[in-house]
């Protein structure tokens, strides 16, 4: 069967009170909180982290394909597919896209991939990965809604899986809803949010009754949809057409959450796997210039219950989550405050060469005294001092802080500080230097003996491209 | 030779020291420039000025110098030996830019030694002059433009500041320790003419002061800063025949130890990885001390110019030159052993934290320092009876060391 092996999601630690966005602007205030991804977080590194959680426990090495769907792609040309694929540490072998320019991206993608694996008879398993860092234009209503997340979903070919993917069923419909001109729009446009609206019922409805339609099935037989909504009385209003039951359509999210764009329906999903019926059947539909609706069924309660206990997903993430006290904060992470950042050179070449360390995160083991050591760069051994004994390692995700400084001066400047800096000595060997993300009083909380994680972000935008690395954060319990 | 385990160097590589320069250089002229924000002076003028002081002292003319060794550390402050030809203008005569970090003025003061000790040369010129102010002054300039785009790169601050956190962390020692390593330096530099900062500092002041790298303060931190030094090198036999014929000084030793440029790198269990020591001063320490013949540190230097570019950085090189046992610096500080009438004077001019760190020229100023103690000519401070001097630097991320032992003649 063809379905779902696993999943992942990624949430960022912070959350923006509506309140603090009507205060800024005086506006009627909305209840609630929004996801707010950091300066040093994109929508491709929120898809690593994604990536990450799905993946946990799973060779990644075995996965044939990385499809990674997003309206927020870091790059126009560029895609960001192949760079996921290689910090998660995939084979070359396999096939990357990048899906993006429509909300439905995720959806969308997982059909792909479904056609793929049918078509393909190499291709057992591909990972899906939606995400979305839309930035809404200060003082407009978008504020309330727009929200930073990510969701994955590795989609396989095996004999049982957690869920079954039966059909999928889409429409294409040309519609000027929201949008945002290439190179042109900083902010995403409307011209009639009431149309907009209409197409929104029009077309979800539209999918998920001719997928039920032509699968003879009936709105009580479907015990979970989750369709992307960006409004809780919308969400409502299609629960009702559909005519499902109480409880059936997901609605869990946007109040906490905010409107997550392409992993919406993803994480919706995640969301209704937490206590699995046998042979639940459940709808998941993505909107954007048409709909998709995708069909599936659950196969292995245990297997689903296993994944659960295992990835973060949603509940994991907001566990560890946490309010912002400042409207402001929330526009300087969007960098829509105008301030000088701090940059530094930068080398394609160099990138590339070392992508195995820098990327893929290994080290090099001396095959004469066996100490683990980093960067790969290095030809003789640390310890023992023997030329040229190094075999490449893959390092952990994991470490303890064995020294530390909170720098105020980086780079000749005093921006962004400060920056703790701290010696990690990682699970399973390797002593590394990585900066700390993720710390709100770092003078208090940064000490010898902490537990952090790594985490793939954002480091500077030397040479015009954007420069991605590892840092370090407090556990947030990823696995 | 290993001494990751806490105890001191005692063997030491006899190929590494065996031919020696001991007693076969001697210093018979140096001098150096007031040391500060030098706004309306270059490079150029601070070298000029340097030299011109040097071969006075020397009672020698700049024709008489044979050929030079220049210590600059940023390519803005000048590329390359020609800096010291369009300067003093030697027709042409050899001259070489050496660049080590921190110990590159040490390391120019190495290789001239090293020209006088083969006979290649009569009479050389060690000198070194950095112009950072040019740059402006919040913290080292172009550490941006500096190795891997991705790895990260700590301001000088921060690694050092990670070897206190680990030292507070295994030694017990607190901010006040540090704080007493400059309030010694500024009292001692308070009467140094040519300081940079010339105020006494309270420990209240230090602890107060805003954060640079924590947990090192603005006062934890030596200050950018622009200065020149120079110095005239010739063969004892030949050193009678000048000015200082009777208080030429001699170099006693000489040693360089370089390390990992990334001690974070380094493995638990390899040189350095505890943070709470620079193996490359422990080494250098221990090959100058092979060399000149030095058994007990403690008892037989008198003075001492110690890199204190951080607080942080004296105690622990204080503990690694073995001036004191692992762990005691702190107590021993607080005690006055290293004061400038104490047992062993620690930066009697008043170190890095009175003058500054124009980095090419620090160590050229030190062994100026150093020299003139033992001529009993210091211009600040003068440590009672001083005999035997060592001056030292630390370089990069605990990088490079350098060690020279000075005396007086016979």
């Amino acid at each position: 069967m063809i379905g779902i092996k696993s999943y992942g999601a990624y949430l960022p630690k912070y959350l923006l009170p509506r309140d603090l966005i009507g205060k800024a602007w005086d506006f009627p205030i909305v209840p609630g909180t929004k996801a707010v991804a950091m300066a040093d977080e994109d929508s491709l590194t929120m898809g690593v982290e994604a990536g990450l959680d799905c993946i946990s426990g799973i060779d990644p090495k075995t996965i044939d394909g990385l499809f990674f769907a997003s309206t927020t792609q870091v790059y126009t040309e560029k895609d960001s597919a192949s760079l996921i694929a290689t910090v998660l540490d995939m084979r070359e072998d396999i096939i990357t896209t990048d899906f993006t320019d429509s909300l439905k991206a995720g959806t969308t993608a997982v059909a792909r991939a479904v056609d793929t694996i049918k078509a393909n008879k190499d291709i057992k398993s591909i990972l899906v990965i939606a995400s979305d860092t839309r930035v809404p234009e200060p003082s407009t209503m978008w504020e309330y809604g727009f929200a930073d997340g990510a969701a994955a979903l590795l989609i396989a070919e095996e004999e049982t899986l957690p869920l079954s993917i039966d059909d999928y069923y889409s429409i294409a419909a040309n519609v000027t809803g929201p949008w945002k001109r290439a190179g042109k729009d900083k902010f995403i446009r409307t011209f009639e949010v009431k149309m907009d609206s209409m197409f929104y019922f029009e077309n979800l409805a539209k999918v998920m009754d001719k997928i039920l339609k032509r699968n003879e099935l009936k709105p009580e037989d479907i015990s979970a949809a989750a369709y992307y909504y960006n409004n809780p009385r919308m969400h409502g209003r299609i629960a009702k057409m559909m005519k499902f039951a109480g409880g059936v359509a997901q609605n869990s999210v946007f109040f906490q959450l905010g409107d997550l764009g392409t992993p919406m329906s993803f994480i919706l999903l995640i969301g209704a796997l937490r206590r699995p019926k046998p042979d639940a059947k459940i709808l998941m539909a993505g909107f954007g210039d048409g709909a998709d609706a995708i069909l599936l069924q659950v196969r292995d309660r245990n297997a689903l219950r296993d994944l659960g206990k295992t990835r973060m997903g949603l509940i994991g993430h907001q566990k560890s989550m946490k309010s912002l006290n400042n409207y402001n904060k929330f526009l300087d992470f969007k960098e829509l405050v105008e301030k000088d950042r701090y940059t530094r050179k930068s080398s394609a070449v160099t990138i590339w060469r070392d992508q195995a360390s820098v990327y893929r995160w290994y080290g090099v083991k001396c095959k004469n005294c066996g100490a683990i050591q980093y960067p790969d760069m290095l030809r003789a051994c640390y310890i023992c001092r023997a030329d040229d004994q190094m075999e490449r390692v893959k390092l952990g995700l994991r470490g303890t802080i064995f020294t530390f400084t909170l720098d105020h001066l980086v780079g000749g400047t005093y921006l962004d500080t400060p920056v703790p800096r701290c010696v990690v000595d990682l699970d399973g060997g390797g002593r590394v230097l990585l900066n700390m993300t993720e710390i709100d009083k770092p003078e208090e909380d940064v000490k010898i003996g902490m537990k952090v994680e790594l985490t793939f972000r954002k480091e500077h935008q030397g040479a015009d491209f954007i420069n991605y690395y590892w840092k370090c954060r407090p556990e947030r319990g990823r696995p | 030779m290993s001494s990751r385990k806490g105890e001191t160097i005692k063997e030491v590589d006899e190929n590494m020291v065996r031919k020696g320069i001991k007693d076969k250089v001697a210093i018979i002229g140096c001098d150096m420039t007031k040391y500060g924000e030098i706004w309306d002076k270059n490079q150029y003028d601070l070298l000029f000025e340097a030299f011109q002081g040097s071969i006075k002292d020397a009672g020698i003319k700049k024709d008489e110098v044979d050929a030079s060794w220049i210590g600059i550390f940023y390519y803005f402050t000048g590329l390359s030996g020609a800096m010291v030809e369009d300067i003093l203008r030697l027709d042409g005569k050899p001259s070489t830019r050496v660049e080590n970090f921190c110990a590159s003025g040490m390391d120019a003061f190495r290789n001239a030694s090293f020209a006088i000790a083969s006979g290649a040369y009569d009479v050389v010129l060690a000198c070194g002059v950095e112009k950072l102010m040019d740059e402006g002054g919040s913290g080292l300039p172009g550490f941006k433009l500096f190795g891997h785009p991705l790895y990260p790169t700590p301001s000088a601050p921060a690694m050092f500041s990670m070897a206190a956190t680990r030292s507070f962390h295994e030694y017990g020692w607190t901010k006040e320790d540090l704080a007493r390593v400059a309030v010694k330096n500024h009292d001692n530099g308070s009467y140094h003419p040519k300081a940079h900062f010339r105020s006494k500092i309270t420990i209240d002041q230090v602890m107060k002061a805003p954060m640079i790298a924590d947990p090192l303060g603005r006062f934890d931190c030596c200050a950018m800063s622009d200065g020149a030094a120079a110095l005239i090198l010739t063969r004892p036999e030949l050193a009678e025949s000048y000015a200082h014929a009777d208080d030429y000084i001699l170099v006693k030793a000489n040693a360089i130890s370089c390390q990992t440029n990334f001690p974070w790198y380094v493995p638990p269990g390899g040189p350095g990885s505890e943070f709470t020591h620079f193996p490359a001063t422990e080494k250098a320490g221990a090959y100058a001390y092979k060399e000149a013949g030095i058994t007990n540190p403690r008892n037989e230097i008198d003075c001492a110019e110690v890199h204190d570019c951080f607080t942080i950085t004296e105690l622990l090189n204080c503990q690694d030159l073995q001036f004191c046992e692992r762990g005691k610096a702190a107590e021993e500080l607080k005690n006055g052993t290293f004061n400038w009438d104490g047992e062993i004077a620690v930066n009697p001019s008043g170190g890095l934290k009175s003058f500054g760190h124009p980095i090419g020229s620090t160590g050229c100023r030190m062994l100026t320092e150093i020299t003139k103690q033992l001529q009993g000519r210091a211009e600040g401070r003068q440590v009672p009876d001083a005999k035997v001097g060592l001056c030292h630097n630390l370089g990069g991320a605990f990088t490079v060391c350098s060690v020279t032992v000075l005396g007086q003649r016979d």
